[in-house]
């Protein structure tokens, strides 16, 4: 029951009765599911043209003002499926890097998180080896009202602000926790090798 | 392969923003340059205020609701980012509801009133996704909305639409639609057509800036909305109006409770109504200022009693009414979703979304329409349905979840040692003998104490012993 409660459960849309079971079992399912999966199981009750449009609204926003570092936008003919680039914050060990991100979004957005995947490696506690960022707003506290802008300064935060007490890479926060310089210098790097 | 390609230039341009943000841009803007017109055929969303966009979908809103936070999301946005297990949460602030709130229908006209193209696209647009889902969310027609004005400016829409056609399609198009929309101008050669179009258009335009007071009106004092709070039931009324009734929050108009705690001034709305109609906001303002100081003089200990009272009842404790939920089912009177406790269900209805009532609404015989259209009338019998779902379910996702994560935490106390994903499976499934074999089979040592000798041998092979 505890887990289940801390549980973020995607709100089962017009599934008010009457629906077969599988909908509901399967969007416990995926929602419970760290992994990076494609939200299939349940039929959406979201068209694609309104989380098309969505997304085509934000593209529109995102290339009137954007954010600072950072720039996003559809690889390809396939808006659901962007290509975001942040450069390195001065001041961190990523300073100077040019990192590439993946931003898959699901069928159902903004209802469902987007799923963002750093394509560079990166030597940071919140990114695990395949690129898996942990970043609460991408799980749990995801609110529609988020924008693809928001979420990559968010990211960018986590340059700055790593949070050691929730690791994608123990290793990595650990050393964060125990010795500051030495992690600095690993990244710095890493961010050498790989992001420039 | 693609990224050692490209890494030079990025590296290279990352000096030059600007020219950067241009260079990544323009190939993605071209692209999709074809379904650009195609999905954004609409007008512009740079000439709605902020105040009208809807947070979740980012377009105009359509058939607004307005949240006990105050903030206004769509009818469907709204739907679709609660929470079918447990209590949801306004998606600008957070704050936590339960009921799923009825349209605002004095907002839903001053919209309609001001946007007339946009918002007749966005109910083309709905339309067609709820068609395609066959669930609709209620209908205003004109009759309904009881104002003339809508039903005035529903013509002047359609028409202006059909105008807006005749510039890509041709003039038959045209000429059939507004022979459907007005009546008076059907026996009219096309010429006199256009031309009437052409006032119609006019009067559109001129309507389209214009916000009198009568569209924003208080249901309690009739005057203009100051400082407006929407109730659940989707009536709006001064905070004033409201403030001073004590203990339980009713509505006005449609004598319907508001659950769960008093709900906060929609404040773009009230920023719209101070820039739309200073001079009367001005007054208005002032008259109410002056009110209250008088009240204040007269009876001053009980001013605020009645938001403190309010605030007392919080939101129940997730762990305590867990087991009487019935996920994905909303009460279709108060808008409780999920229902919580007790949970009527109107067998007579044929509606796939079918017809609830949670146990209070059941018990005052509320009379209120569906949320969703429902054909429901006041014979139709009632079953009370338990939420016996909802514990197998829950079971069931507790099992995925485990399974799937390969997690060990839920593993019973005096193990130790590893367990396979098949052993948590069995442990879950004959739970309920777990007890019965205890009696049976006292050695600790065996770990899950399981009465089936099948799950057994499976574990002893999979155990290093």
């Amino acid at each position: 029951m505890v887990r289940f409660g801390s549980q973020n459960l995607n709100p089962m849309v017009g599934n008010r009765d009457h629906r077969p079971q599988q909908p509901l079992f399967g969007g416990g399912r995926s929602s419970s599911s760290t992994s990076l999966a494609p939200p299939t199981s349940w039929a959406s009750t979201t068209s694609v043209s309104a989380s098309g449009k969505r997304i085509q609204r934000e593209m529109t926003e995102f290339n009137l003002d954007p954010p600072s570092d950072c720039s996003a936008g559809p690889k390809g003919d396939n808006l659901y499926h962007w290509f975001a680039t942040i450069f390195g914050p001065p001041g961190t060990p990523y300073e100077g890097g040019i990192f590439f991100l993946d931003i898959i979004f699901p069928s159902d957005y903004p209802f469902n998180p987007p799923k963002v995947v750093f394509k560079t490696r990166i030597y940071h506690c919140n990114v695990d080896s395949s690129g898996n960022v942990s970043l609460d707003i991408l799980k749990d506290s995801w609110s529609p009202a988020l924008t693809i802008a928001k979420v990559l300064i968010a990211v960018k935060s986590i340059f700055t602000n790593p949070n050691p007490y929730d690791p994608n890479a123990p290793g990595v926060a650990h050393l964060y926790l125990a010795d500051r310089a030495k992690h600095d210098e690993i990244a710095a790097e890493w961010t050498l090798r790989f992001a420039k | 392969m693609f990224l050692s390609v490209r890494r030079p230039i990025f590296s290279l341009l990352r000096f030059f923003p600007q020219f950067f943000r241009r260079f990544v841009s323009l190939p993605f803007s071209r692209s999709l340059s074809m379904a650009d017109s195609k999905m954004l055929d609409d007008v512009d969303s740079d000439d709605i205020p902020h105040a009208f966009l809807c947070c979740v979908c980012l377009d105009l809103l359509y058939k607004p609701i307005v949240l006990s936070c105050g903030h206004i999301s769509c009818f469907w946005c709204v739907h679709k980012s609660m929470n079918g297990f447990r209590e949801s949460h306004c998606p600008i602030c957070r704050r936590p509801y339960y009921h799923f709130p009825t349209i605002c229908e004095m907002l839903h006209l001053l919209i309609l009133k001001m946007y007339p193209m946009a918002y007749k696209r966005r109910q083309n647009q709905t339309l067609e996704e709820e068609r395609k889902l066959g669930l609709f969310s209620p209908q205003y027609d004109s009759l309904a909305c009881g104002s003339r004005a809508g039903e005035k400016m529903e013509h002047l829409e359609d028409s202006a639409n059909g105008e807006m056609n005749a510039n890509t399609k041709n003039d038959n198009v045209v000429a059939e639609l507004i022979l459907e929309e007005n009546s008076e101008v059907v026996r009219s050669a096309s010429v006199e057509i256009l031309n009437s179009l052409g006032d119609l258009h006019g009067q559109k335009t001129q309507n389209q800036e214009t916000v009198t007071v009568a569209d924003v009106l208080c249901r309690a004092c009739t005057q203009l909305l100051l400082r407006p709070v929407v109730l659940n039931c989707g009536h709006a009324f001064c905070e004033s109006c409201i403030n001073l009734r004590v203990e339980t929050l009713e509505c006005q108009v449609c004598q319907s409770l508001q659950p769960r705690g008093f709900p906060n001034v929609c404040l773009e709305l009230d920023q719209f109504l101070k820039e739309q109609l200073p001079e009367e906001y001005k007054l208005r303002s002032d008259s109410v200022q002056l009110k209250l100081a008088e009240t204040f003089k007269h009876e001053s200990p009980t001013s605020c009693s009645s938001e403190g009272g309010m605030k007392g009842q919080g939101l129940p404790r997730w762990d305590e009414v867990a087991s009487k939920v019935h996920p994905a089912v909303g009460c279709d009177s108060c808008g409780m979703y999920p229902i919580i406790g007790d949970r009527y269900k109107c067998e007579d209805c044929f509606e796939e979304v079918g017809f609830d009532l949670c146990g209070e609404c059941y018990n005052t015989r509320s009379k209120r329409p569906g949320r969703f259209n429902q054909q429901h009338r006041p014979e139709h019998k009632f079953k009370l349905v338990f939420p016996t779902m909802f514990s197998t379910m829950r079971s069931r996702i507790v099992t995925e979840i485990m399974l799937e994560e390969g997690s060990t935490t839920f593993i019973i106390a005096n193990d130790e040692g590893s367990e396979s994903s098949e052993d948590m499976g069995a442990i879950l499934e004959l739970s309920s003998d777990a007890r019965e074999s205890e009696e049976n089979d006292s050695d600790v040592d065996v770990r899950t104490q399981t009465n089936s000798n099948d799950s057994r041998t499976d574990r002893n092979m999979s155990r290093p012993t």
